[in-house]
């Protein structure tokens, strides 16, 4: 329990300190862009001297009480002339940016969404453009357009445009095909109010960043052009002339490129700052960082330190797996440790199937994830044991449990052609586990992988072997994912919702095979699935599990004849085909509740009909044969007897 | 319910047209092959198929996302297939969608407001005031509240993002909502939730549904009937119960047969009896001929080279199948009837 409070003071104190740290940044940002802003409109009252008064007799002096940032070249006050170059600077941003932006972003969003002949065309030019050095088409336009700093401005505006042209176009490329947009077409919205109102809001946060990267751009894009003497003409001051006139007097006077130099890099570095820190703010909650409405139960109430409390798993001498009092926390994104998995108890023998069954966020997925060692980063196992083949799982270093999966322990993906690399035929993906595993040499792993593929029925085994996922049908790809799982032999295979990407006759195909490659090979399998009548055909037993917990246990035939938890019974009820035509159908009220967000005591009470007040408290999973947690299980069972 | 059917779909194509060799040859893919479909005034009829069925292609034309390539769809007294993709406000209002996925289907820079009153921006000339009041008044339709009008999207669970499109495709009382795999998204537990307050507006407001899905038992839940596709081609039509509990087709039946059981005794005995039938041809798809013919167990001479037309099936309905051929052909008499 101490470990676990230092645990969270740690989590809680790291929060702060990113916290201050963003906070330091945006008010350093804010600050300085704000003194750029406001130099820059009271230039005239603030300056010492005139910038543009020369005193060849003080020229080129060091930093001194009357002169702050010393004198140039022709004896000009250089915090003066700084000052006034602030509002060059700010007249640069804005005025190239803005059209940037102006020329840019409307063409993007059109070429974009009209596609066709108009794409070609426009990016075809734009590619022209920027094969050439950004500053030699400045040079050119400035050529045409004369020089002088508006006239530099719109040269650099043109051609900073073809970044926000790009980017516009491919915001809208992805976005055109989201579903959101179908919808928008369907409730009648004309191109321009689709592109306007339903696109153009999700360009913002990319736009904002290519905002801040432009301004530092253009930045230093007219110091270069006002270095180069095309930019800001002589006298006037601009920090591109004052480092233009410090380069000639390198030697005499180093300190002249000094101020200039720190001006630009302070500016430029505070607005791509500050351009991240509004990027953050206003990113569309792709984190769903939600805070749940109902309060969350503190979650160090609600779990036993480890299982102590409950009936503990019947043991059975021919385990393969066996999981105790499992526990997985995530960090969630700000920081704080979120339980997802608690008090998870499971064991399959060999040759048995054993469904996990639940909803989404139940943590059906995590705990075969966690059976492997590879929740990834962010989470981490925190209590229990993973016994396979007698061995301790969570004590093996990283490099022995690489050998533990695909030897021991394969597992197979819902959506086979994701889990399949497109790069490398379906044959070559199989033979390269054989080989890497057991040392196969590449004659024999290639005979093996034909062997298999004709194994898991798919015929002419020898041509498929050579195609790429891409060509194979989704049933077809799933059987080879099996027989890349199955070609080490391993003794538990791990099944993650296998046949739910498929259509239902291929459904049932996919799981004869299961059931006949398990004859065969005498593997454990652990099927995870949604599915309640998926797991009625496939397994012998079946945990179901709620909220991160394991809410029942049974023999597939005692838990579908008489289901003892209430969830349990809500989630038959509710299966299409249970019950009859007429509305309205049953239902379980509420929705299932997000990890950190669980009530206390019993995780379904919220939305059990037989709720009573001893709910309020953990519940242990009870039982001998057959387990539940829940605290009127035995009265449920009798009345369903009646 | 009226005689006279809302939406009439007649020998409808669609195609699409895959580029290959380098964009220098297009091939055609047809996707919907000469489908017959009627929906009748706050009818719901369900379409039923696996995946490439040509099911969302049919949902896509009636919307107008796709512009059919031959054939007629008629809504009301419209020609759909002659507008193309672009429909008049006074069809676009009549005829709303609600997608599969609620999570890509809502906007995620627009709140809750902006979404449920964007089609009455668009269709009606209703102020700020009473676009806010009507919004009220659907997400009470749905069982959400006031309260929810200015979260996001992403605030929501999956079953409360599918009542907000639900609220959406209600706000200018369509006559047909196509509902896409509306609720294939979502936890079976929430999932029945949705179903019933699909069932309630039908019953309250007499909207007509064209019910895209997959799942058999479920479509066959919520639709007075069913049409079953199989490769571009309707096979099997009638009514809901029918349908379900007594195929026709033999794919309707393969269908049925293979959506797994709540009954682990019951789903054995089933493996048994497959196990024990012989194993299928795996070439699927056939040129010629009844395109389930390779899968069919009943597949006869006939069957490679002659196309099944519709023949009618006692207890309604009809299935092109030539086990039904002595009912009598559909298609001459509906050919006969049409001057």
């Amino acid at each position: 329990m101490t470990l676990h409070s230092i645990d969270k003071s740690v989590s809680r104190a790291g929060r702060s300190r990113r916290l201050n740290a963003s906070f330091v940044i945006t008010v350093f940002a804010g600050s300085v862009l704000a003194l750029l802003v406001f130099l820059a409109l009271f230039a005239d009252w603030i300056s010492p001297y005139d910038p543009l008064q020369q005193n060849l007799i003080d020229a080129m002096q060091g930093p001194s009480a009357v002169h702050w940032l010393g004198t140039d070249d022709l004896g000009r006050d250089v915090l003066s002339r700084l000052i006034h170059g602030c509002r060059i600077a700010v007249i640069a941003a804005a005025e190239a940016t803005s059209i940037a932006l102006i020329l840019g972003v409307p063409l993007g969003l059109f070429i974009g969404y009209r596609g066709g002949w108009w794409d070609w065309i426009v990016m075809r030019l734009v590619e022209a453009v920027v094969s050439i050095p950004g500053i030699m088409v400045a040079i050119v336009i400035i050529a045409i357009l004369g020089t002088g700093l508006h006239r530099a401005m719109i040269a650099l505006g043109i051609l900073f445009s073809t970044s926000f042209l790009r980017l516009a176009r491919g915001v809208v490329l992805a976005e055109r095909e989201e579903v959101y947009v179908r919808s928008a077409r369907v409730v009648g919205a004309s191109d321009s109010r689709i592109l306007l109102r339903h696109i153009f809001p999700n360009i913002a946060p990319p736009l904002i960043v290519q905002i801040t990267l432009t301004v530092g751009a253009v930045l230093l894009a007219e110091a270069g052009l006002s270095f180069i003497g095309l930019g800001v003409q002589p006298p006037n001051a601009s920090w591109g002339t004052m480092l233009n006139s410090a380069a000639s007097y390198m030697d005499l006077d180093w300190f002249l490129a000094v101020p200039p130099g720190i001006a630009i890099i302070a500016t430029v570095l505070s607005v791509n700052l500050l351009g991240d820190v509004i990027r953050d703010a206003i990113g569309r909650g792709i984190a769903v960082k939600v805070k749940p409405e109902t309060p969350a139960a503190r979650f160090d109430a609600v779990v036993p330190a480890a299982s102590t409390a409950g009936a503990t798993l019947p043991e059975r001498e021919d385990d393969v797996l066996r999981v105790e009092g499992l526990q997985v926390m995530i960090s969630s994104r700000d920081g704080e440790e979120v339980p997802v998995i608690t008090d998870l108890s499971l064991g399959i023998a060999k040759g048995e199937t054993l469904g996990l069954v639940g909803e989404s966020g139940s943590g059906k997925t995590l705990t075969g994830l966690s059976i492997l060692g590879l929740i990834g980063a962010g989470g981490r196992t925190t209590h229990g044991s993973i016994m396979l083949n007698g061995k301790e799982l969570r004590s093996l270093t990283e490099r022995q449990m690489e050998q533990v999966r695909g030897n021991e322990v394969a597992m197979v993906f819902q959506d086979p052609t994701t889990s399949l690399n497109p790069a490398f035929t379906v044959g070559n993906q199989i033979a390269e586990v054989l080989r890497t595993k057991k040392g196969f040499s590449q004659k024999d792993a290639w005979d093996r992988v034909i062997e298999l593929i004709d194994r898991v029925g798919i015929p002419r085994p020898e041509e498929r072997a050579k195609a790429y996922p891409h060509e194979l049908s989704g049933g077809m790809a799933q059987r080879i994912a099996i027989a890349r799982a199955l070609s080490c032999n391993p003794s538990l295979l791990i099944a993650d919702e296998p046949t739910t990407a498929l259509d239902v006759t291929v459904q049932q195909e996919i799981l004869d095979l299961f059931r006949d490659l398990q004859d065969e090979f005498g593997m454990a399998i652990l099927f995870v699935t949604h599915d309640l009548a998926v797991a009625a055909d496939i397994c012998d037993r079946i945990s179901v599990m709620y909220a991160g917990e394991v809410v029942e246990m049974a023999e597939v035939d005692g838990l579908f004849s008489a289901p003892r938890h209430p969830y349990t019974r809500g989630l038959l009820s509710a299966m299409p085909h249970a019950s009859d035509r007429n509305p309205p159908l049953p239902t379980i009220r509420g929705s299932v509740p997000r990890p950190g967000s669980w009530p206390a005591g019993c995780r379904f009470s919220n939305r059990c009909d037989f709720r009573t007040g001893s709910c309020d408290q953990r519940i242990p999973l009870a039982g001998t044969e057959r387990l539940v947690r829940c605290v009127r299980a035995g009265e449920l069972e009798r009345e369903g007897a009646r | 319910m009226s005689d006279r059917p809302l939406l009439e779909i007649t020998d409808l194509w669609v195609t699409y047209w895959a580029r290959s060799n380098f964009g220098l040859r297009r091939k055609p893919f047809h996707a919907v092959r000469g489908a017959n479909l009627s929906v009748r005034p706050g009818e719901t009829l369900g379409l039923v198929g696996e995946s490439g069925s040509g099911k969302s292609s049919i949902a896509n034309t009636v919307l107008g996302l796709v512009p059919p390539t031959s054939g007629s769809v008629r809504f009301g007294d419209d020609e759909l297939a002659e507008m193309k993709t672009r429909y008049p406000s006074a069809v676009r209002n009549q005829i709303q969608a609600v997608f599969q996925d609620p999570f890509s289907s809502l906007n995620p820079s627009m709140t809750v407001e902006d979404i449920l009153t964007e089609p009455l921006r668009v269709h009606t000339t209703m102020n700020r005031d009473e676009r806010r009041a009507r919004a009220v008044e659907l997400l009470k339709l749905v069982s959400l509240s006031e309260e929810h009008l200015g979260r996001h999207p992403h605030q929501f669970s999956g079953g409360q993002r599918q009542r907000i499109a639900i609220a959406s495709a209600l706000a200018l009382e369509p006559k047909l909502i196509v509902l896409d795999e509306p609720v294939s998204a979502l936890d079976v537990s929430t999932q029945n939730q949705i179903i019933n307050l699909l069932y309630e507006r039908r019953d309250a407001s007499g909207i007509a549904y064209l019910l895209i899905a997959h799942d058999l038992a479920l479509v066959h839940h919520i639709s007075d009937r069913i049409a079953v596709m199989y490769l571009g081609h309707i096979v099997e039509e009638g009514p809901s119960d029918r349908v379900y509990k007594s195929p026709a087709h033999p794919y309707t039946k393969a269908l049925l047969d293979a959506v797994p059981l709540l009954d682990p005794e019951a789903q054995r005995k089933r493996r048994a009896a497959r196990r024990a039938a012989p194993a299928q041809e795996a070439s699927r798809v056939a040129a010629t001929g009844c395109p389930y013919r390779n899968r069919c167990t009943s597949a006869m001479s006939r069957c490679q080279t002659e196309m099944p037309s519709a023949y009618p099936i006692d207890g309604g309905g009809t299935a092109n199948c030539f086990l039904f051929a002595d009912n009598g052909n559909v298609d001459a008499m509906r050919k006969r009837a049409v001057p």
